[in-house]
């Protein structure tokens, strides 16, 4: 029984997977636990207050680090990404410009007009009015 | 540009009631200061920045200065009965000079593109009654450099908005740019000692043998 | 147990590498002191300009410059160190993880220099904490920064990994934490940590001279 189940378990096409996994996770970890094996066997741990207080570039931290970012950061965000985007499609099509027709240079200009749509529509709704 | 005398005459028939008076410079550069009574300082700022004449639109500079009591002697010719005899007797009388802090501002107009005008303004006293009226309600430039004077000279601005520091940290007490004011004194090690360090390194030096001295004798 | 000398180049001549422990450990800590990136001053721009391609500081192991204080093992204390700085500068040298190395450069962060009068300016970080070189200039040029450095390295070399001398993270007992002055009224309290800068004795002749 217990021969059939081991080659069951052999012969299942996720067996390597599963090795596979197992390794990668042992490849992750080992560096870890011998670094923290390392530390903890060999270097004479000498902390104190300041040593273990928060690193903000030598001031005294105040306060919790805790803190809300208000909704409309993220809009701004949002209309940044699209500008992002949009340099990485220019950028290839600059490069191969003069070889490229009548249609290429259309459609750069529709995709174009479509985003300068979205910040005219962004900036009538009020969104780039930091209030 | 305005002479000086004009900037005066402009500013008395403006605002007649306002305690404004002339400050010679004999330099060659003759750069000759208005000298305003706090009370009237807001409204003689606010009159040399919006006349259309003077248009003194930008405070470029702002500073202290802290003058210390003055003593001048002067010579009297006084009659007196001697033994009977009038004689004429010359005495030197000394008149002390109260000291106080100032405040000035170099202003310039960017509209007609002239300037500096000075202007100052003085406090009663050095000690107690260090008020005087802030220009930066008037000009936007001079909230930094008031918190500098506040700081280095402890002049107390009205109607600054952050009155704060921002040199010194908040806990120090004293005014550095004060003509009295003493720096702590850590001059115990000194391995090349010159002029003005190696008389406050030998100060320290004769301080600490008291010290010793009396701690001896103590002991 | 160290070999001698004429052995290890007779050994070497024959392709045998021959070292202790010692010389490996402290061969693997001065080739990689990482500077914390940490400037206050006009020095910080000399600084700045011995990493860069020129004089390329990375020669010697100073790979990169840290930004943050837990993963440097160098202090260039480059430029002037205000009263309002050094609470600062001293709870930075805190946060650093052991073994830490410091290297004051400059007149100003070795003595005040030409601020040494002045309120504000404290008269050298030695006062605070340990300094291992002192570098003079103002500033420093990138030659002096490293030379500096490799002085710096000289002293890891030859520090023994037991005993009196040995590095301070080896030293379970060495003291690990400096006192971070507080601002006072009217200087900083205390004005000197006199556990790492005691008084000097006094110089007799530099009173008498003029006296």
């Amino acid at each position: 029984m217990a021969y059939f189940y081991g080659n069951s378990m052999l012969s299942s096409p996720y067996f390597p997977l599963a090795v596979l996994f197992v390794a990668a996770l042992g490849f992750g970890l080992a560096p870890l636990g011998l670094a923290w094996a390392w530390a903890r066997l060999v270097s004479p741990a000498k902390p104190n207050a300041i040593k273990n207080a928060i690193y903000e570039c030598g001031l005294e931290s105040k306060g919790d680090a805790w803190v809300q970012f208000r909704s409309a950061y993220y809009l701004y965000a949002i209309i940044f990404l699209v500008f992002d985007v949009e340099a990485v499609f220019l950028l290839p099509f600059a490069v191969a410009f003069t070889g490229l027709g009548v249609g290429a240079c259309l459609a750069m200009l529709v995709f174009v007009l479509l985003l300068i749509e979205g910040l005219a529509w962004a900036w009538a709704k009020g969104i780039l009015t930091w209030a | 540009m305005k002479t000086a005398e004009e900037i005066l005459a402009a500013i008395k028939t403006a605002l007649p009631e306002a305690k404004v008076e002339l400050v010679q410079n004999p330099s060659v550069s003759g750069q000759h200061s208005l000298v305003v009574a706090p009370e009237d300082g807001l409204a003689v700022a606010v009159f040399l920045r919006d006349d259309s004449e003077l248009a003194l639109d930008f405070c470029s500079n702002a500073t202290g200065v802290d003058w210390l009591d003055k003593e001048t002697t002067e010579k009297v010719k006084a009659t007196e009965v001697v033994d009977g005899e009038e004689k004429v007797i010359e005495k030197t009388v000394k008149h002390i000079q109260p000291g106080y802090l100032e405040s000035v501002y170099h202003l310039y107009s960017m509209r007609q593109k002239h300037g500096p005008v000075i202007f100052r303004m003085r406090t009663a006293n050095r000690t107690d009654q260090v008020e005087l009226p802030s220009m930066t309600p008037v000009w936007r430039s001079c909230e930094f450099q008031e918190r500098e004077i506040f700081d280095l000279f402890g002049i107390v601005f009205k109607g600054h908005p952050d009155l704060r520091r921002i040199l010194m940290w908040d806990e120090f007490e004293d005014h550095p740019m004060r003509r009295d004011y003493v720096d702590p004194d850590d001059y115990e090690y000194e391995p090349t000692p010159h002029d003005e360090v190696l008389k406050r390194a030998q100060e320290h030096q004769a301080q600490q043998n008291e010290a010793k001295q009396a701690a001896e004798v103590t002991q | 147990m160290a070999v001698e000398p004429d052995l290890k180049i007779e050994l070497g001549k024959q392709g045998v590498f021959v070292t202790t422990l010692n010389e490996l450990y402290n061969w693997g800590r001065r080739n990689s002191v990482w500077p914390m990136q940490f400037g206050l001053a006009c020095c910080a721009i000399e600084m700045i300009a011995t990493t860069m391609a020129r004089y390329d500081l990375a020669r010697f192991g100073a790979e990169v410059f840290r930004p943050s204080p837990r993963q440097a093992d160098l202090m260039i204390i480059s430029g002037t160190v205000t009263k309002k700085m050094a609470p600062q500068v001293v709870r930075l040298y805190n946060q650093m993880a052991e073994p830490r190395y410091v290297i004051a450069m400059g007149a100003c962060a070795i003595s005040g220099g030409p601020f040494k009068q002045g309120y504000n300016v404290l008269k050298g970080i030695d006062r605070y904490i340990p300094v291992d070189v002192h570098i003079p200039g103002c500033p420093p040029r990138p030659e002096a920064l490293i030379h500096a450095f490799m002085t710096l390295q000289k002293r890891i070399e030859e520090q023994p990994l037991t005993g009196e001398n040995r590095p301070r993270h080896l030293d379970a007992d060495a003291q690990g934490l400096f006192p971070v002055p507080e601002p006072g009224a009217h200087d900083l309290v205390p004005p000197v940590n006199r556990l790492v800068w005691p008084l000097p004795a006094p110089k007799p002749d530099a009173t008498e001279k003029q006296g």
